[in-house]
């Protein structure tokens, strides 16, 4: 095993492979995005783990929490917010200030009844509300409400001003205004205070949830897609296509009907209906969300195996001629095994070829078929953050989409980079 | 085994493909038998059924186009024998190929019967290295551990003389050359001690001075190892050299049979002496004439003449030649041909150099 990895790193191959800097570059960017789909995905299982067995709570570790399925529905700041730390408009900031005051107002307007504790009932209903980690401050809730009368005169007199763009005294103020609203609150420290950072810095979409976290949590849902519809495809593809070349007769008659029938139907019109279909069912259950993209696989598979079944099915016929598969046969071997382990292998370069254009073909169009709303439902891929910032964009507001863009466009970019490079290092006519 | 005993007999073999234009038989009642430790070589000109005969005998024609009449029959005489750990699943005595189910063909195919093509430079699996390959066809027929068939896979390289065999299993076959190549295929088809090597044209794509390593080289392991040889060219110079018996094939049908002697000194069918008569040869006898040659084209299988095959090519021709098709009888020589008017008297010539 050692020594084939050694074998593997100074072969030819490889040594041309590393030469292109680009190359492995972008080998490292799949990498990280591997890494950190693989992360998310093992967070979840975390989670999911230590609620059924209360083994660990991953929620004590801010960390290790930042990035999950439950951290990217997360609301944690105020709505449609731009990123990198860019002051919104005096209107939008002021918007911001009455929201929070306005959800601490509803918690103090709480009545007691039936003969509970008003105080504690308002004591819990400002400790539920969060931002991020942006808490309400501890403190004795006469005197947070003390203070929360003294901010909102302050607002009052602020929100009276005709126009705040032109008022020269009116910016100073809604400054102070912020200062004083943010000490009824607890902005947090140390790690906390930096992933909120991290949650602000593209900024949040309309319900307030950050697009960080979001883009980066679609990491996970585009490598499960791309993944799993590559390989399965691939691998469909493959031995529905060597099996028909290799053994001929009804079952290429088969192989061949059945993608030419496939393949004469528009691809995404298929994948509509499909999705259609499994909508109501199990699939669709919001209960359920790991079931939630089962409905995309099945669509995707089910067209994308025929590209790498007709290329395989191509070269198998070429490959069945040649004399080492007579070769094989001379020596006693079944037909099925010169198929698997004597044709097959000759095809690997076009099954990874194949691979890396439909793990992106896979990606795309999940994104295509999330923003046409048959894809992905409920919960985040960039497919949905694209769709929801249709109506930002006329705003004005580019943070979702153009985080979702940037995002898939370097993963896509870097698998094609890569495949290229592969090619390059692998082609046996370009020695050298 | 005892050499001279028939490991393989082939009685009436018949191969018969189907095209647009009807059945073509390609072999037409051919019998022969072979014994161990004997070369056997098949001769006859492109299209003659050399090639398809031994693939018959492999039973590696297609299935779909192709089939073996009903009375042909090849028996391969399975005498019990010691092998290195042979996984022995086939009853010892006479074993019919002909009409063989696959899973027979499985244990007769490497282990009983093996095969050398005629290209080397693609009868080796580009993406497994040769001992891989080696490995594989062990781990299928015998029952040696890993550290066996490895030892053994060394074994066989080292046999068929290839350098530093340790270091050589590790590679690729587009490592090696061509004449490597074919050594390693001669390993591969030798290393689980069959006892028929099909050899088809195993020279043909190698240049002279590999061939004649080669053929050297099959040479001293058929008197090592005790293999039969079926050996199929179109060499003469080849045959001469290196085989025990020979077989003339002409249209499908075998025309002349005998030892290798006789064919060369005393050829009695006119298209045996014809193709020897054609071989070009060194030294000023035939300086400054042209090189004979067999008039005419070999006739097209779907159209066959109905007398003998060879009539219109022929200059002994005369009328019933063409009437009724000569069986294959003892000639004058006592030898089998097919043939009315035999030649009976010797050839002058000698028999060809290597070439």
């Amino acid at each position: 095993m050692l020594t084939g990895l050694k074998r593997a790193w100074e072969s030819r191959a490889a040594r041309k492979f590393r030469r292109n800097r680009m190359a492995v570059a972008a080998l490292a960017v799949i990498a990280l995005y591997l890494a950190v789909g693989l992360w998310v995905l093992s967070v979840d299982g975390l989670k999911a783990l230590g609620d059924s067995t209360g083994w660990w709570n991953v929620r004590s570790a801010p960390l290790v929490d930042a990035l999950s399925t439950e951290q990217a529905g997360a609301v944690v700041g105020p709505l449609e917010e731009p990123g990198f730390g860019i002051k919104p408009r005096p209107e939008e900031r002021l918007t911001a200030v009455k929201a929070r005051l306005d959800d601490l107002g509803k918690a103090f307007r709480l009545r007691a009844r039936g003969g509970e504790d008003r105080e504690a009932r308002i004591r819990a209903a400002l400790a539920e509300i969060n931002y991020g980690a942006v808490r309400v401050a501890d403190r004795p809730v006469e005197e947070l409400r003390a203070q929360w009368e003294a901010v909102k005169r302050q607002y009052d007199t602020i929100a009276e001003s005709p126009n705040l763009d032109r008022d020269p005294a009116a910016l100073p103020a809604l400054r102070d205004l912020e200062a004083a609203t943010a000490a009824l609150f607890t902005e947090p420290g140390g790690v906390r205070g930096f992933l909120q950072d991290f949650r602000l810095s593209l900024g949040t979409d309309r319900q307030g949830r950050s697009i960080m976290v979001k883009a980066v949590y679609s990491i996970k849902v585009a490598i499960q897609i791309g993944l799993v519809v590559a390989i399965v495809a691939t691998l469909l593809g493959a031995l529905l296509g060597a099996a028909g070349a290799f053994f001929g007769g009804w079952v290429d008659y088969f192989v061949v009907w059945l993608y030419s029938t496939l393949s004469s139907l528009p691809d995404l019109v298929l994948l509509g209906v499909l999705v259609f279909m499994f909508t109501g069912s199990v699939f669709d259950d919001v209960n359920r969300p790991y079931l939630s993209l089962v409905p995309l696989y099945v669509a995707m598979c089910l067209t994308f195996w025929i590209g790498p079944c007709r290329i395989i099915r191509g070269e198998v016929l070429k490959i069945k001629e040649l004399e080492y598969v007579q070769a094989a046969t001379a020596i006693g071997f079944s037909r099925l095994y010169v198929l698997i382990r004597h044709a097959l292998p000759n095809t690997l370069h076009l099954m990874f070829i194949n691979f890396s254009l439909l793990f992106i073909a896979a990606i795309k169009n999940e994104v295509v078929l999330s923003f046409l709303g048959l894809g992905v439902k409920s919960g985040t891929s960039w497919g949905l953050m694209i769709q929801e910032s249709t109506q930002q964009v006329i705003n004005g507001f580019y943070w979702q989409i153009g985080a979702a863009t940037a995002f898939m466009f370097v993963l896509v970019l870097a698998f094609n980079i890569l495949s290229d490079a592969l090619q390059d290092a692998f082609d046996p006519k370009h020695v050298g | 085994m005892p050499a001279g005993e028939p490991v393989l007999s082939v009685r009436g073999l018949s191969a018969c493909f189907r095209t647009d234009l009807g059945v073509v038989t390609a072999v037409d009642d051919v019998s022969f038998d072979l014994s161990a430790g004997e070369t056997l070589a098949i001769v006859g000109e492109s299209g003659c059924g050399k090639t398809v005969t031994s693939k018959s005998i492999m039973r590696l024609l297609p299935e779909r186009n192709s089939f073996l009449s009903d009375q042909s029959r090849i028996i391969y005489h399975n005498r019990p024998r010691r092998r290195a750990a042979a996984k022995d699943r086939l009853p010892p005595g006479e074993i019919e190929l002909a009409h063989a189910d696959a899973p027979t063909m499985h244990h007769v195919r490497g282990a009983r019967i093996a095969m050398i093509f005629q290209e080397p430079m693609t009868s080796l699996n580009p993406v497994f290295t040769i001992g891989w390959q080696l490995d594989e066809a062990l781990k299928y027929h015998t029952d040696l551990s890993r550290r066996g068939r490895r030892r053994r896979a060394v074994e066989m390289l080292r046999l068929v003389e290839i350098a530093n065999p340790e270091q050589r299993i590790h590679e690729y076959p587009h490592q090696l050359s061509g004449g490597m190549r074919q050594r390693v295929m001669i390993a591969l088809a030798l290393c689980c001690e069959p006892d028929v090597l099909i050899a088809d044209e195993p020279t043909t794509a190698l240049d002279v001075t590999i061939q004649a390593q080669i053929l050297d080289l099959m040479a001293g392991l058929k008197a090592r190892l005790g293999t039969a040889i079926m050996f199929i060219t179109h060499n003469l110079g080849v045959v001469a050299q290196f085989a025990d018996r020979v077989l003339v094939m002409y249209a499908g049908r075998v025309i002349e049979s005998g030892p290798v002697r006789d064919i060369f000194h005393r050829p009695q069918h006119p298209y045996t002496r014809a193709l020897l008569d054609s071989i070009p040869r060194a030294g000023n006898r035939h300086r400054g004439r042209p090189l004979a040659t067999i008039e005419g084209i070999v006739p097209s299988l779907l159209n066959l003449p109905g007398g003998c095959k060879f009539a219109d090519r022929c200059p002994r021709r005369r009328e019933n030649c063409v009437e009724r098709e000569p069986a294959l009888e003892p000639g004058p020589d006592g030898r089998p041909v097919r043939c009315y008017y035999p030649h009976h008297e010797p050839r002058v010539a000698e028999p060809g150099g290597r070439t």
